[in-house]
């Protein structure tokens, strides 16, 4: 059974469809790279899949249960995690703190999440800066809290958004490893990302948008070769 | 331990030592009125703690914490009058019809952010305070309302009223330091975020609204049985602005800030008593100073200094 499927889904903002009957599922232990050109619905169709937005149509099954509408902390404590195109932290609270507060929302207790905290900090080589309040921390290393935030429980899927978007490139590296090392052990993950070549170098399967629906579905290499996908990103020019 | 922690709790044991000075106050202020004055203090910064927890550390603008007095004091000053109930009823009954008026405007109010809210808020406290000035039968409206005093001495409301303070603030202390206090500057930071990573915001909101609620409803409360007579004007929007004040001149989302506040905004108005409504002229150019220069307020302020330098925004 998929851990998270989608099926037909659809949102709408005033006359514009931004996500179309959208149908696909995630296997257990996959890593999918979400992709496609810039206002394809990607975004929209992860804020519905966290359960920030509600679609207009069709169902997200986690588990094989219907979770269509939940609130967004429910499904985060179902184990629907997720970080934002663009950084959201705690900004006036610790780094620390911020893993912290997570785990204990997530159900840990004070010990197992900061035991849990202060892991994250080494693999995330951030444990310089734990005790910083996480507004003062540069834009790369907010960007590696965030993430970190997302795998203070093992979550059942990660919906990482534009995770290696202006990142530095030792920063990157250190998630990209995280999340080949992750990935390894089983953790499933939907990766939205421009970045071609981490996408190919990561994820194994890729499923292309274009104007709010499916284009391409499948192996990554055979999804980046399909016409249609690259004229979606060229615009028609790929000739 | 992070940072945030460890900043709370150095807050929290400064303000206990101010209050500590509190507490050996009457031994240098002996005069009556000025005791009265100090018990005036503290009941504006029992206020201004309540209020603080809910937008210094929730992030949830509120304009009604003086309306939230008002129904602690008419709470227990409406029982004494038609019931004869004892203030040891009635304190906690006012206590408890804030938090439950508290967690139905929260819950109301929850859609709503920023200048929605506060609006809301806004007319919430109006309307409660021209209801009970309109109802001269039941709250004797305008007229005011007389309440019994619990002790006939003075000292000993002044440290009634100190210990329901230290009470208060040991409450929030606790809280803050607990998970559920995490979870409420989450919300303060980023509402979406912290939905996101498992937090149940509209729970936390309203029960960070009622308890804000009841705790300034415990304020008004003991406030009236030291007064002995109370009116609708304790729910005045200029009772509000007096709090709102306190808490920014202080610090906001700070533990000393409001409590260092409400004993110099309200000291500095018995100063300026003499200059009638110019005080408010004065407070208002306060604000505006501490915003402009030290929008951490006064305990920022005292932050700064004691890091031995002064922060790029305290320096602007």
């Amino acid at each position: 059974m998929a851990v998270l499927a989608l099926e037909a889904v659809t949102k709408r903002f005033a006359g514009l469809t931004a996500v179309d009957s959208v149908t696909f599922a995630v296997e257990e232990g996959e890593l999918v790279g979400l992709i496609g050109p810039n206002g394809s619905g990607k975004t929209t169709l992860l804020n519905i899949m966290s359960g920030l937005l509600r679609p207009d149509g069709g169902r997200v099954l986690l588990d094989g249960a219907d979770v269509t509408g939940l609130p967004a902390n429910r499904l985060a404590r179902r184990g629907l995690l997720r970080m934002f195109q663009l950084t959201r932290l705690f900004r006036q609270i610790s780094a620390f703190d911020n893993l912290l507060v997570v785990g204990r929302a997530l159900g840990m207790d004070a010990a197992e999440a900061a035991e849990r905290a202060e892991r994250l900090f080494a693999d995330l080589q951030l444990a310089h800066v734990r005790n910083l309040d996480a507004g003062q921390l540069s834009g790369g290393q907010q960007k590696l809290l965030e993430f970190g935030a997302c795998f203070m429980r093992p979550p059942r899927v990660a919906l990482l958004d534009e995770p290696f978007a202006a990142v530095h490139p030792t920063m990157r590296q250190i998630m990209a490893d995280f999340v080949r090392r992750h990935h390894t052990d089983g953790q499933t993950f939907v990766l939205v990302s421009h970045d071609m070549p981490i996408v190919k170098e990561l994820c194994p399967r890729a499923v292309c948008m274009n104007a709010g629906t499916v284009i391409a579905d499948g192996p990554t290499d055979q999804v980046l070769a399909d016409p249609a996908v690259i004229e979606a990103y060229l615009g028609g020019h790929a000739a | 331990m992070g940072n945030s922690e460890t900043r709370i709790r150095v807050e929290f044991w400064t303000s206990l030592g101010l209050l500590a000075l509190v507490a050996l106050a009457p031994l240098v202020v002996t005069n009556l009125y000025w005791q009265g004055v100090l018990v005036v203090c503290m009941y504006f910064a029992i206020q201004s703690v309540g209020w603080n927890l809910l937008t210094g550390y929730t992030g949830q603008m509120s304009l009604a914490p003086a309306a939230f007095a008002m129904v602690g004091a008419y709470g227990t000053g409406l029982l004494s009058y038609h019931l004869q109930a004892p203030p040891w009823i009635g304190v906690p009954s006012g206590v408890l019809a804030a938090f439950l008026i508290g967690c139905v405007l929260g819950r109301a109010a929850l859609a709503l952010r920023g200048p929605y809210l506060a609006l809301t808020t806004l007319a919430f406290a109006e309307i409660l305070r021209l209801v009970i000035s309109n109802s001269y039968g039941f709250t004797r409206g305008d007229l005011g309302l007389n309440v019994p005093g619990i002790f006939d001495d003075r000292l000993a409301d002044y440290y009634l009223m100190l210990g329901a303070l230290v009470a208060v603030q040991i409450g929030v202390f606790l809280l803050l330091r607990s998970k559920y206090g995490l979870f409420l500057q989450a919300i303060r930071d980023d509402e979406t975020a912290a939905d996101s990573r498992g937090i149940p915001v509209v729970f936390w909101k309203t029960a960070a609204f009622a308890l804000s609620a009841a705790i300034c409803g415990l304020a008004g409360g003991l406030y009236a049985h030291f007064a002995r007579l109370i009116s609708p004007e304790l729910g005045l929007i200029m009772q509000t602005g007096f709090v709102i004040s306190m808490v920014v001149i202080g610090g906001i989302g700070t533990m000393s800030g409001p409590i260092i506040g409400a004993f110099l905004v309200y000291l500095l108005s018995e100063a300026l008593r003499e200059a009638g409504g110019y005080h408010l002229v004065v407070f208002a150019l306060f604000v505006i100073l501490v915003a402009r220069f030290f929008r951490a307020g006064l305990w920022g302020l005292v932050r700064a200094l004691a890091r031995g330098a002064l922060p790029p925004a305290e320096r602007a």
